[in-house]
């Protein structure tokens, strides 16, 4: 099988300050990749770098066989395919929650507003909202303002979906209702990068945990290998101060 | 008018002194002599009404008294208790009516009597406020005209202002991307800097200077035509080159308010939008524009009223607006201070209920109303 994402020595630097420094990953069609480490370590640059949100200064990204990096690619047309969620959520602040979840597939697929509606109606269930359909998008809470930009990205039919701390900016009482939603999306096949703090989740859910430090991916394995017996120090320093919250 | 109308339901601690003071004023005109057109004249009932102001009057100088005797507690005293506070309240109704009765029969009255008398006259009326009505009744055209033109300037100008601050602040926010060809890169270069030029030299000179450069520059292009004088002005009128002249010069101050509503929108919104595999276009059109526009229509309401005030320069070109009006018929009375006086009514008029519709408006969408400061 082919990977979805390949990423070849990826760079990029912020001024004098160099993030990543040759990031090498491939991710696999179904897969579940959750990115963990220290804040400024790099990992919400990466993944802006895989939707083009950043520009990383050189390497490849290979996105189902089209190099992400060649100047001649059509961004646009890729980025419908990756699915983003933020940290901040970043709903459109003019919309209600329906016009949300069906203004990109209107305007970016040409898809007529009824059938959009359908499958928003359907997406908005899925992630438990069908009673907020029409509700005002800057009124919901924190929990719920996440789940319809989770919707309002599945609406697009991506192909892969990247959560960038999706859930940082949570508070603890309703973190579960937006992991559940994304353990929901992962049993049902979905291709998955999720950079993230919640340690639980990476250990239940993914199939493969990426520790990042300083830039480089300094150790990745299945969640067994990296929770349960890390090999390098660092990583064994930065699960311990997880373990010790516990 | 809820705020009101709970004011005069509700019983109000100052309600003897406020009384008082109005009954006062109460007295006060009903000795002012009576006019023509008085209908109490010195009947019974103007007597009566008078009784009214003075009986309460005598029942704030009690309260007064009391109040002055026990400094410490006349909250506890008869004045205070809520069947008095009540009844006070009851009878301030009445006085009202009383008041307001002699309000209408002499200071309204000798007022409507001395405008009868003095837009009737012949000649300009000594006094102040007559001579102002006079003139006002006597230039009413001049006025009417003036308004109808300065209104129209305002409101076109600041309309065509703002379709015209759309695509210079589309300009003006163009940056390269790393996709674009060198072609792109250049035209956008030249937008942004073009845009940055005009808002600069726009904002940077006076608008009665543009109102001259902009009429004599059109005035001599259409004479390279070969037309003649009285062509030129029938094509290139005084209220067109001035309507040009506030259209282009707000294009500017619109475009940097535009301009501050999209960098106050959150950045998120623009990579959501991008994210979604929207195009740079597709995003400012459906998700910054709208929520830009929708910020700034305080301030955009606020150059319309700069409008109605600063169309007044263009006099010099010999635009018909109230300010030209004004001077017009200050030149045929020659009473300058009382004539622009008129104008400066006319104006407050306009700009007061500009601003109460504009307030309405931001209301009814849902925008933070903020006082904004004038930008000229």
């Amino acid at each position: 099988m082919e990977p979805i994402i390949k990423i070849e020595k990826l760079e990029k630097s912020f001024g004098s300050l160099k993030v990543l420094k040759g990031i090498d990953l491939e991710v696999m069609p179904g897969e579940v990749v959750c990115i963990i480490g220290a804040s400024g370590s790099g990992k919400s640059t990466l993944l802006r770098c895989i939707n083009l949100l950043e520009y990383a200064d050189s390497g490849h990204i290979w996105f189902d066989g089209e190099d992400l990096m060649d100047l001649n690619t059509n961004l646009n047309a890729l980025r419908q395919r990756i699915g983003m969620v933020f940290q901040s959520f970043n709903l459109f602040n003019n919309k209600n929650v329906l016009d949300n979840c069906t203004m990109a597939p209107m305007t970016v697929k040409k898809i007529k507003r009824q059938q959009a509606e359908e499958t928003a109606i359907k997406q908005l269930k899925g992630v438990g909202l069908g009673d907020f359909i029409n509700a005002d998008s800057r009124k919901l809470s924190g929990g719920q303002k996440q789940r319809v930009a989770i919707a309002r990205a599945l609406c697009m039919e991506p192909e892969i979906m990247l959560f960038d701390e999706p859930t940082s900016a949570l508070d603890p009482e309703i973190v579960g209702e937006v992991l559940d939603v994304m353990k929901n999306l992962a049993a049902q096949g979905m291709t998955m990068i999720v950079v993230t703090h919640e340690m639980a989740f990476a250990r239940e859910v993914s199939d493969r945990v990426v520790f990042m430090d300083n830039g480089v991916i300094l150790e990745q394995g299945s969640p067994k290998e990296v929770f349960g017996n890390p090999k390098e120090e660092r990583t064994r320093e930065f699960l311990s101060r997880y373990l010790e919250d516990k | 008018m809820k705020k009101l109308l709970n004011f005069i339901k509700r019983d109000h601690p100052y309600v003897y002194l406020g009384g008082a003071v109005l009954g006062a004023l109460g007295i006060k005109m009903a000795s002012m002599q009576p006019s023509q057109l008085s209908f109490l004249g010195s009947s019974p009932l103007l007597y009566i009404l008078a009784g009214i102001c003075g009986l309460f009057i005598l029942l704030a100088l009690a309260a007064l008294a009391v109040k002055l005797s026990h400094w410490k507690s006349f909250s506890a005293t008869a004045f205070k208790s809520p069947a008095m506070v009540k009844a006070a309240r009851y009878f301030s109704y009445v006085l009202c009516v009383a008041v307001l009765l002699l309000f209408i029969d002499r200071p309204l009255m000798s007022f409507s009597v001395m405008a009868g008398n003095s837009t009737g006259a012949d000649r300009m009326p000594d006094g102040f406020v007559p001579s102002m009505l006079y003139m006002l009744h006597n230039g009413a055209t001049f006025f009417r005209m003036g308004i109808w033109t300065t209104v129209r300037i305002a409101l076109l100008g600041t309309l065509i202002a703002f379709v015209l601050s759309l695509f210079m602040v589309t300009l003006r926010i163009q940056k390269p991307d790393r996709q674009d060809n060198d072609l792109v890169r250049f035209i956008k270069c030249v937008g942004r800097n073009f845009a940055s030029a005009y808002i600069t030299v726009i904002r940077g000179t006076p608008m009665m200077v543009q109102a001259m450069i902009f009429y004599y520059a059109g005035f001599n292009i259409f004479k390279g035509t070969g037309m003649s004088v009285t062509e030129i002005n029938q094509v290139w009128s005084f209220f067109i080159s001035g309507l040009i002249t506030v259209s282009l010069n707000s294009t500017a101050y619109l475009a940097e308010v535009l301009r501050g509503g999209i960098e106050s929108i959150d950045h998120g919104q623009t990579e959501a939008a991008r994210s979604l595999g929207m195009t740079g276009w597709q995003t400012m059109i459906k998700v910054v524009f709208p929520q830009a526009v929708k910020n700034s229509i305080p301030a955009i309401g606020n150059e319309f009223i700069i409008n109605i005030k600063d169309s007044s320069v263009l006099s010099v070109i010999g635009c018909m607006d109230l300010m030209y009006a004004t001077t017009s018929v200050s030149g045929i009375y020659f009473k300058s201070l009382e004539c622009y006086c008129i104008a400066a009514v006319f104006y407050l008029i306009m700009t007061y209920f500009s601003s109460l519709l504009m307030k309405a408006i931001s209301r009814k969408l849902d925008t933070n109303v903020r006082e904004l400061p004038s930008s000229n």
